[in-house]
């Protein structure tokens, strides 16, 4: 293959639309913690809610999960791939314009509508598609807007070689274009258990082919560009990725074992549950030995909250296996050990790649501010508020489904939950700090600062070497 | 070569969507054809769609975020079919536009919610939980009222009619619906031991019922701990001493029984507390150890301030024998011919003494939200305190 035909020009990355999804990434995150801690303290103290329809625990619930699905996670996606799509294609994205488009509808047609709308009580009951119908045309528009964006570059490229960043980052793209619909219409057209049939897929494919897939994407990207080393092995990326994709999509019943949805489609959701924890141990196994000899907390911050990212995600998805077995199942599912698996996937995982994906692009803005030092708070202080509430909503769940087990009423369940949830709602003090740290090590701090940092230690990479060693890489 | 390459990542994509394509196949259209099947071969000939107000109520129910906390699925398992009973069907769910399922258990499930409690219980409950359960973390919705439990705005009695239609049709199927289920459902035998042969449909601990064996209780001396589950179970309705005043009280009809005015057998209040109160709000508490119902019952006696003798009075008898007996029964045994189709039982006298205040009260001004009507016009004072005498001399303790 002539490498130097395919070599490209300096790809030019908006590094505006970067800060501004970054920038809007923060503040809706932090927007959402406090849409979770509120609903955290009501748990604690109910009458809080009283006489407001608007401190309702339900819509604050909805509009936290639905907050840091479009409004932190997405936006910390759509930062990294204005950061890593030129870089890995070595092409310029479809378009700046374009880009404030996509960026302005996001935040203004989706995120902030959804929010009030779901507070003034129009929304819709079912799990990550809680953001009324209205809203859902405004995402599948942004969603094909983004594939409008993100894609032409690949393919003006050329698949041959394709990094597997690349890899991950089309396929969530055009599978959430797929999923996105079927997730949020379908249940309001086909009734009850059938409907919870499709339901269940969407409450698997929104993590498992949107967030999942793009954290992958970012865990991938930021290793090598920040060890600039190679990853271990490019098969075992390509064998994780199509595993992934084989396999998460056939999850989604998992959600409704021992439920009238036939047998049949619960034991083959089980079974690619199952390994689907294979799947990880490969891919985290690949991640980390890629990042060997760094350490488990590298001075470089983007890479040290990837490298934690990689490791949650490893016991977030055997915990998954775990749970989806049957005789797991039956007692901990509807109990808080499920809370504190979407904190450790969502806060854990997905977060710290978010966050790592967000710094590493931070870095290589020459015109941000930065302070590493801030960014170090933030590390720790959402580690530890994130390893306190897994611990205690897990512990919570146990009890939960000890007790319903017995014949106690039900209420002794409550009593006993009670404690866990007053450690839980009080874990917002790190958490939100954490947050805050991050944003401000963002904002405060000498402009270029990222920049410096990765001039004093690693040196910047010619951006035009960049694109031709993902591609060019091979073990 | 170049050319082959491509067609391979061609066949990769073609492939990749075909993932995609194939879970929504196997587990979603497959399933839900085979669902299908299944509720064609199981529902009931007529099942009843929500009524306007109901759906209204689904609706609100769905956007406060209600099937957050509570599940509408029965699963199949037996510690699932202990507590709310018989495993959800298919077709118990086919007006469900979304789905209501759930994921999270925080509250009961409420599949089986239609018949557990009253309207009023239900009112109560909605304008703040902890007036109905001390305990419960369920955010208020006293926004859906007009500043009390009893003026409930259309949102709150919309909530409270899908409420009530949860778990009715599959009522309403009874037994020969049930059989037809049974016969054409396609399940195994452990599915139909847990979908179909549970000694009840709704297995709710706090279902009331009419009659059915009762525990006998042995009511322990010490009331120490019982006054404890007085007050985290009993207070909030029937008030801190029992004299029925507690904050949970207003707005239900009837009104929580003044414990302290009252008199009970020892097996009265084992009635009341383990098939509750039927027409009233006062639910069942089967899921309470019999110790726990013993000691409760011991508290409750010690409430009681009617220790006054009743001599039988003859002038009463008559007027008893012309105007109650009818609905007390003529041994005022509560059986009478009239209050058989009554909602609300008709007072056991010999089980039951109030004092002669309450006595004289309940029939000169009838009792309100039950069937006693008020005889203030139609008998004098003196009939009222004579009969109210009368009825009093009946207990046997």
């Amino acid at each position: 293959m002539d490498a130097s035909a395919r070599r490209p020009g300096s790809p030019h990355v908006e590094t505006r639309l970067v800060y501004a999804h970054g920038l809007a990434a923060i503040i809706t995150l932090l927007i959402s913690v406090v849409f979770g801690t509120l609903a955290a303290i009501e748990l604690v103290v109910p009458d809080m809610a009283s006489g407001s329809p608007f401190l309702n625990w339900g819509r604050l619930r909805y509009d936290h999960t639905q907050g840091i699905l479009f409004g932190w996670l997405a936006n910390a996606f759509f930062a990294f791939l204005y950061h890593a799509v030129p870089l890995l294609t070595g092409r310029p994205v479809t378009g700046a314009r374009l880009g404030e488009w996509i960026f302005g509808l996001w935040n203004f047609a989706v995120v902030l509508p959804g929010w009030i709308l779901v507070l003034a009580g129009f929304s819709q009951p079912l799990e990550w598609a809680e953001f009324p119908l209205i809203i859902d045309a405004f995402v599948v528009l942004c969603l094909i807007l983004a594939a409008i964006q993100f894609l032409p570059p690949f393919f003006s490229r050329g698949l041959e070689d394709l990094y597997v960043s690349s890899w991950y980052i089309i396929g969530s793209l055009i599978f959430t274009l797929f999923a996105y619909p079927m997730g949020n219409i379908v249940p309001e057209l086909v009734p009850g258990a059938k409907g919870a049939a499709f339901s269940g897929l969407w409450i698997h494919d929104s993590i498992g082919l949107f967030v999942t897939p793009m954290a992958v994407s970012i865990l991938y990207f930021v290793i090598p560009a920040s060890t600039r080393k190679p990853i271990y092995s490019h098969f075992l990326s390509m064998l994780a990725f199509w595993m992934l994709f084989f396999l998460y999509p056939l999850n989604g019943t998992h959600h409704y074992i021992f439920s009238v949805i036939p047998m049949d489609a619960q034991i083959g959701a089980i079974a690619a549950s199952t390994l689907l924890g294979v799947d990880v141990i490969i891919n985290v196994t690949n991640l980390l030995l890629s990042v060997r000899g760094a350490g488990l907390f590298p001075r470089d911050l983007g890479l040290r909250f990837v490298i934690m990212s990689a490791i949650l995600y490893l016991i977030v998805s055997i915990q998954g296996s775990v749970q989806a077995q049957m005789s797991v199942n039956q007692s901990v599912h509807f109990s808080d050990w499920v809370i504190g698996h979407s904190h450790l996937a969502m806060l854990g995982f997905a977060t710290f790649a978010a966050a790592g994906g967000l710094i590493h692009a931070w870095q290589r803005i020459s015109w941000a501010r930065y302070d590493a030092a801030i960014l170090g708070w933030a590390y720790w202080l959402l580690l530890a508020g994130l390893a306190i509430m897994v611990v205690d909503l897990t512990t919570a769940g146990l009890v939960e489904a000890h007790i319903w087990a017995s014949p106690a009423p039900w209420i002794n369940a409550v009593r006993a939950a009670k404690p866990f949830w007053a450690v839980r709602a009080v874990l917002f003090v790190p958490v939100l700090a954490g947050f805050m740290a991050l944003l401000a090590g963002l904002i405060v701090g000498p402009r270029g600062g990222g920049l410096k940092t990765v001039q004093e230690t690693i040196g910047l990479e010619p951006v035009e070497e960049i694109a031709p060693r993902f591609a060019g890489e091979t073990v | 070569m170049k050319r082959i390459l491509r067609m391979s990542y061609l066949a990769a994509g073609i492939g990749g969507l075909g993932f995609f394509a194939m879970s929504v196949l196997l587990l979603g259209v497959w399933p839900a054809r085979a669902l299908d099947r299944q509720i064609r071969a199981t529902q009931p000939d007529h099942p009843l769609p929500l009524t306007a107000s109901e759906q209204r109520g689904r609706d609100t129910y769905g956007h406060n975020g209600c099937p957050y906390c509570h599940t509408q699925q029965i699963r199949y398992l037996d510690r699932d079919v202990r507590r709310f009973g018989a495993a959800t069907l298919a077709w118990e769910t086919i007006f469900d536009y979304p789905q209501l399922w759930g994921t999270r258990r925080i509250g009961p499930d409420l599949s089986r919610e239609s018949g557990i409690h009253t309207d009023d219980w239900e009112f109560a409950h909605l304008y703040n939980p902890r007036h109905m359960v001390p305990d419960s973390v369920m955010p208020p919705f006293n926004w859906m009222f007009d500043g009390a439990p009893d003026r409930p705005k259309q949102e709150a009695r919309d909530v409270v009619a899908y409420l009530n239609s949860l778990g009715r049709n599959r009522a309403l199927a009874a037994l020969q619906g049930e059989a037809r289920a049974r016969a054409g459902c396609n399940c195994s035998e452990e599915e139909k031991r847990l979908a179909f042969d549970q000694p009840s449909l709704n297995a709710s601990p706090e279902l009331p019922r009419r009659d059915g064996a009762t525990p006998k209780l042995v009511l322990p001396a010490d009331s120490a701990r019982g006054l404890r589950l007085y007050a985290s179970a009993c207070a909030n309705c029937h008030g801190a001493r029992g004299a029925g005043d507690g904050k949970g009280a207003v707005g239900l009809l009837p009104r929580p029984t003044s414990l302290a005015a009252h008199e009970y057998t020892a097996d009265r209040l084992s009635a009341a507390l383990w098939n509750g109160v039927p027409g009233t709000s006062m639910p069942a508490w089967r899921d309470l150890p019999i110790e726990d119902l013993s000691a409760l019952a011991a508290v409750v006696r010690s409430f009681s301030r009617t220790q006054f003798a009743a001599a039988p009075d003859e002038a009463g008898k008559a007027v008893y024998s012309d105007r109650c007996a009818q609905c007390h029964g003529e041994n005022g045994a509560g059986d009478g011919p009239a209050a058989t189709r009554f909602p609300i039982p008709s007072t056991d006298f010999r089980i039951q003494r109030a004092n002669p205040d309450t006595a004289r009260n309940a029939i000169r001004d009838g009792v309100d939200g039950t069937p006693m009507a008020p005889w203030s016009s139609q008998l004098s004072d003196d009939q009222i305190a004579a009969v109210a005498q009368y009825v009093r001399g009946l207990f046997r303790p």
